[in-house]
């Protein structure tokens, strides 16, 4: 049975070769989420994903032909024995004090100098390397040639600076050998705090039952047994359990041959980053979640512009505007007699500061090209309430196309929302005060009107003009002339009633084509601020919301092509 | 011999601590549960029981490391194979006390440890504690094979722990391959905290270990103050046929064993060292939940305050929008300059005859009548203030609390939004608002000179006169500069303005709708805020969680002062007879 499971494993295992160009697009997927989060995301979250990047990409450039492969285990379950066993030499020191080994001791198989610049990136010092390769042994030790065997301090001492050293090195190296004892083969301290840590490295995580020889050949079996459930429970399940004796040569066979592989495959150094990847991936899980909408949708901006329009006065402007339109139209048509009064009411723009500025074809193109910079206006400040209803609309906007996002996205996108907060008000006055508002323009029909009510005072008065020449005549005792009659009516009396009727009249009939073209005045005013003002909340507002909503696309596309392939 | 008072103040500390409750996630509270619940466990387990009877067998337990071989001591001191020893790591999971059958009435009982289910078979259920009479033991003294201390299986831990503090002698077990584990350690050094009497064995130690493991471990003992404790080592060996040490290396164990239990006063200055160590080791353990539970009051205070202070900033906005004349813009002054422009302001306040016109007009031109306009204008400018603000404080309150611990745990995502309903409720809100207004013109304004008599029109031009003073504020009289930036107006409605403003009894009239309007602003924002304060609520926080704890304590170590008892009976215990080591 456990020959049977050793094979299915073995046939698990081999199909997961690791791909060193896959990782790679892994590893830029990974680097690629990171870019499109940072400045969005709360860093912390994002640091063990920065510590893989950084940790990977100092791997890979090192020597993929080295192995390294740390013994990592609780003080005194034998892992220094273990490692002078391999050696075959007495490197590390084995003691009967606990805890023994307070710094990590390196044993290069091949030439030490390969070795050199993998072992300073892990940081073991050079007084600890040693190197395994001496003409006396022949080829017996080929087959491990490329390994770099690690023998950490314990982890589980009352010496806590140990604990930290094999924190650091664990997240190092390429395979680990965890090395247990029958004593300590269940302490919490080893499943809780390590071996659970690593349940996505299984494929590089070797577990090692030392002091075998301490156990009866019963006991053996049971024992391998009970840890086998641990480790399943720890969510290791089909890693590999060899049973050793650091004092008994033939005991070390199966766990040389297994280091013989994995030096010969040269896959350690990928699955453990490949693993690392994984974990990372893991704990990003929850920052990413569903797509996200690729834009504002129609309502919300409308519902944004209608919000900024109250904070920039629209209203308030496109009021003034129809009333500068009856004004203007009422001075360009009015019953001339009386038009001036008119002219002693103040233009309703003008008091805005808001005549738009006359475009006046010079032929001279600006200097620097740009459009004359529009005066602040003397708008109202906004209204208590339409300020209110300027932050309903930030909140709705990022309701609207955040409510799906992760909860740090959705932060992310409410404060984009409101990051140009403090520019608004300046940007919206510029908006305003820089729209053409189309009032300035005499209208055609307007001159037509104007043109026909002077005619008509001009036929007033010369009928006036008339019949006052007839009265001096008259008084005069000159021979008086006879005014031409239209029906019963002199000419001149019909010019002077005619004109003065008349024009009272036109200009009462103009009135109501004055109101309606006020009304469209208004209303197209009302559109090209509502357009300038709406640029003002794509500029400002949907923007900024629209670069978080596009990064979170990429990150999340990003996550998923950081996805383990397959 | 019992000592009086004690057990009182005992049973009242009991009380108190089961009371305390730490609902809030704060960083403390996992550790004042755990803690409380373990004082507990240890008044019910072992101090009331004992100080019931301080001459009941003393209780030695034998706690340690798994694979430390505890099992297999236990065996050898008593000589029989009374618990199960193994390879597979846990071994013990189920407690085993041995005794004298002398002394087996007493602890079949069941006062001590009352926890756990008596039973004679072997069982491996946590909750039961086999009893086994071995007669080979000396009366006066029973073992208990407690569990593991450090394994994968929490439910051993924590059993271990109880045990552990149930113990009136603390024999510890470890191995030459264990003595400087972390976790041991922790425990020893807080048994000596506690006063706790320890003895260590010191097993497994391997021919090549010689001297040299048992010599660091007397220096670690000594550097952690435990130099008093009687150490014995025990060298790695194999058992035999019965599973038993060989009887050379346990003697010497053996023949200390007994000797404490056959000298009534060493065994009755162990029970009450240790017994006056626990109680004397409650007080601080209590203030320390007093603490905590304070940190608790504190930390409901603080969320609290955070909520209060947001939503008292939205009141505060209101307040200033109404003091600062902000509402009077926009909708409301031009309907306003409406009202007063197209003379309705004063024929309201004249005649009915106005009334029929302008009906007659709004129902020919189809436009509505302009009071009402100004009405709705109010209406609305109000209600999207309300909205507004009592979104800005939902979410300043969410930031809030997302930025405590316990906090954030108390959080839903709900409340970083107002209620659903707070449209609708803003809506009626400022619509009560403006009858209680036309309410309050109809009881003062009877007798004002501009109030025709009865008239109801007249009162409704009044009213919203009264509005306009209130959105202008009483201690702003609006100028015509400032009014006219606002939208060209007419002369006439500012002068309007100027003669209501400068009416004393529209102002006071003003001043009382205004503060209506704000008491009914602050009762909205209140049932906001509601929700954050229900969920505190409903968690459960006492104002003063940490007072009787104290009190409870104090009296506790004022008991056990006058108890006195370690005075008169010095720990003395039995020399180890040197020379027989290896």
């Amino acid at each position: 049975m456990t020959q049977f499971m050793g094979r299915v494993r073995e046939a698990l295992r081999g199909n997961r070769r690791v791909d060193p160009d896959v990782l790679i697009g892994r590893l830029d997927a990974v680097r690629s989420f990171l870019d499109a989060a940072d400045g969005h995301l709360p860093s912390e979250r994002l640091v063990p994903a920065h510590t893989l990047v950084e940790r990977a990409g100092g791997r890979l450039a090192l020597s993929r032909d080295h192995t390294l492969v740390a013994l990592a285990g609780a003080t005194g379950s034998g892992k220094s024995s273990l490692f002078n066993a391999l050696a075959h030499m007495h490197l590390s020191p084995v003691g009967v004090r606990r805890p023994t080994t307070g710094q990590a001791f390196a044993c290069v198989w091949g030439a030490a100098d390969a070795a050199g610049g993998l072992l300073d990136w892990v940081g073991v010092l050079p007084r600890n390397r040693f190197a395994r390769e001496s003409p006396l042994d022949g080829d017996d030790e080929a087959p491990l040639r490329g390994l770099v065997l690690l023998d950490l301090p314990d982890f589980d001492s009352v010496e806590a600076a140990h604990r930290v050293e094999v924190d650091r090195l664990l997240g190092l190296v390429d395979l680990i050998v965890w090395v247990v004892d029958p004593q300590k083969y269940g302490d919490r301290v080893v499943h809780e705090a390590y071996l659970r840590e690593f349940h996505r490295h299984k494929d590089v995580t070797v577990v090692v039952l030392n002091q075998a020889d301490r156990l009866s050949t019963t006991d053996l079996p049971k024992v391998l047994g009970d840890l086998r459930r641990l480790l399943e429970e720890d969510g290791l399940g089909g890693v590999p359990v060899v049973a050793t004796a650091a004092v008994q040569d033939a005991a070390m066979v199966e766990l040389r041959r297994l280091l013989e592989r994995t030096v010969a495959e040269r896959q350690a150094a990928l699955r453990r980053l490949s693993g690392d990847v994984d974990s990372a991936l893991a704990r990003l899980d929850d920052l990413v979640g569903g797509p996200a909408p690729s834009d504002v949708d129609k309502a919300t901006s409308r519902a944004l512009a209608d919000a900024l329009a109250g904070v920039a006065g629209v209203p308030a402007v496109a009021d003034a505007t129809e009333r500068a339109y009856r004004h203007r139209a009422g001075a360009a048509t009015g019953w001339p007699l009386v038009k001036f009064w008119r002219k002693l009411r103040p233009d309703p723009l003008r008091r805005l500061h808001l005549h738009t500025p006359t475009v006046v074809d010079t032929g001279l193109a600006p200097a620097d090209g740009d459009a004359p910079v529009p005066a602040t206006t003397s708008l109202p400040d906004p209204s208590a309430a339409q300020r209110a209803s300027l932050g309903i609309a930030l909140r709705t906007v990022t309701d609207k196309t955040a409510g799906e996002l992760p909860e740090p996205w959705r932060v992310a996108v409410g404060d984009a929302a409101r990051s140009r907060l403090g520019d608004l008000p300046d940007a919206l006055d510029k908006a305003v005060a820089g729209t053409e508002l189309g009032v300035e323009r005499k209208r055609a029909w307007w001159r037509a009107v104007g043109l026909l009510q002077w005619l008509l005072t001009l036929v007033a008065v010369a009928g006036l003009g008339w019949l006052v020449a007839g009265y001096i005549v008259r008084a005069l005792g000159l021979p008086r002339f006879d005014y031409p009659m239209v029906g019963e009516v002199p000419l001149p009396t019909l010019g002077l009633l005619g004109g003065l009727a008349a024009g009272i009249l036109l200009a009462l009939l103009v009135k109501p084509f004055i109101r309606w073209g006020a009304r469209r005045a208004r209303r197209r005013a009302e559109a090209r601020m509502r357009e300038s003002v709406a640029e003002v909340g794509r500029d400002q507002v949907i923007a900024p919301v629209r670069a978080v909503l596009r990064d979170y696309t990429t990150a999340r596309d990003a996550y998923a092509a950081a996805g383990p392939p397959g | 011999m019992v000592p009086e008072g004690l057990p009182a103040a005992l049973a009242r500390l009991r009380a108190a601590i089961s009371a305390a409750d730490f609902p809030l996630a704060l960083t403390s509270a996992a550790e004042a549960r755990e803690v409380g619940a373990a004082l507990v466990a240890q008044l019910d387990d072992y101090l009331l029981p004992r100080l019931a009877r301080l001459d009941a067998p003393l209780l030695v337990v034998v706690g340690g490391s798994t694979g430390a071989g505890k099992s297999t001591l236990v065996n050898s001191l008593v000589q029989a194979r009374v618990s199960a020893p193994g390879v597979l790591r846990p071994t013990t999971r189920a407690p085993v006390l041995v005794c004298n059958p002398a002394d087996s009435q007493w602890f079949r009982a069941g006062d001590l440890l009352p926890g756990l289910t008596r039973t004679t078979k072997p069982s491996v259920d946590p909750h039961t504690l086999q009893l086994v009479a071995a007669p080979a033991l000396t009366p006066g003294l029973a073992f208990l094979d407690a569990p593991d201390i450090d394994s994968v299986v929490d439910q051993n831990r924590q059993l271990a722990a109880q045990l552990l503090a149930a113990a009136d002698l603390w024999l510890f077990v470890t191995t030459a391959a264990r003595y400087a584990d972390a976790v041991p350690w922790g425990l020893l050094r807080t048994a000596r905290l506690r006063g706790t009497v320890i003895a260590l064995v010191l097993d497994r130690v391997p021919d090549e270990a010689g001297d040299d493991v048992p010599a660091h471990l007397a220096e670690m003992l000594e550097a952690n103050d435990l130099a008093e404790a009687p150490l014995f080592v025990l060298p790695e060996t194999d058992v035999d046929g019965q599973g038993l040490l060989p009887d050379r290396d346990t003697a010497e164990l053996r023949a200390w064993f007994d000797r404490l239990a056959s000298d009534a006063n060493a065994r009755a200055a162990v029970v009450r060292q240790t017994l006056d160590g626990a109680v004397a080791a409650l007080s601080p353990a209590a203030d320390g939940l007093a603490a905590a539970a304070d940190e608790q009051a504190a930390a409901a205070r603080a969320l609290r305050e955070r909520v209060r202070a947001a939503y008292r900033g939205g009141a505060e906005t209101v307040e200033r929008s109404l003091k600062d004349g902000r509402l009077l813009r926009g909708e409301v002054l031009s309907r306003w300059h409406e009202f007063v422009g197209t003379g309705d302001f004063f024929r309201g306040l004249e005649a009915r005859i106005g009334r029929l016109r302008d009906r007659i007009t709004a129902a020919v031109t189809g436009r509505p009548q302009p009071g009402n306009q100004l009405k709705s204008a109010i209406e609305s400018q109000l209600t999207t203030l309300l909205r507004g603000v009592a979104g800005d404080a939902a979410e300043n309150a969410y930031t809030g609390w997302q930025a405590h611990p316990a906090g954030a745990a108390l959080l839903e995502p709900s409340l970083a939004r107002p209620t659903p309903d707070l449209p609708d409720r803003a809506d009626r809100l400022v619509r009560d608002w403006q009858r209680g207004v036309l309410e309050l013109v109809r009881q003062e304004g009877g007798d004002k000179r501009f109030v025709a008599r009865t008239a109801a029109y007249a009162v409704n031009a009044t009213g919203l006169a009264v509005m306009i003073a209130v959105f202008a504020s009483t201690a702003f009289i609006p100028t015509g500069l400032e009014i006219g930036t606002a939208a060209g107006t007419t002369l006439a409605a500012q002068k309007v303005l100027e003669a209501i403003f400068g009416d004393q009894a529209i102002r006071r009239l003003a001043a009382k709708a205004r503060q209506d309007l704000l008491d009914r602003v602050d009762d909205l924002l209140a049932d906001e805020a509601a929700r954050y304060f229900d969920r505190i609520e409903a968690v459960g926080v006492d104002a003063d969680p940490g007072g009787e704890l104290r009190a409870a304590a104090a009296e506790v170590e004022r008991a056990r002062s006058a108890a006195a008892l370690t005075v008169g009976s010095k720990l003395a215990l039995p020399q180890r007879e040197r020379g027989e080591l290896r």
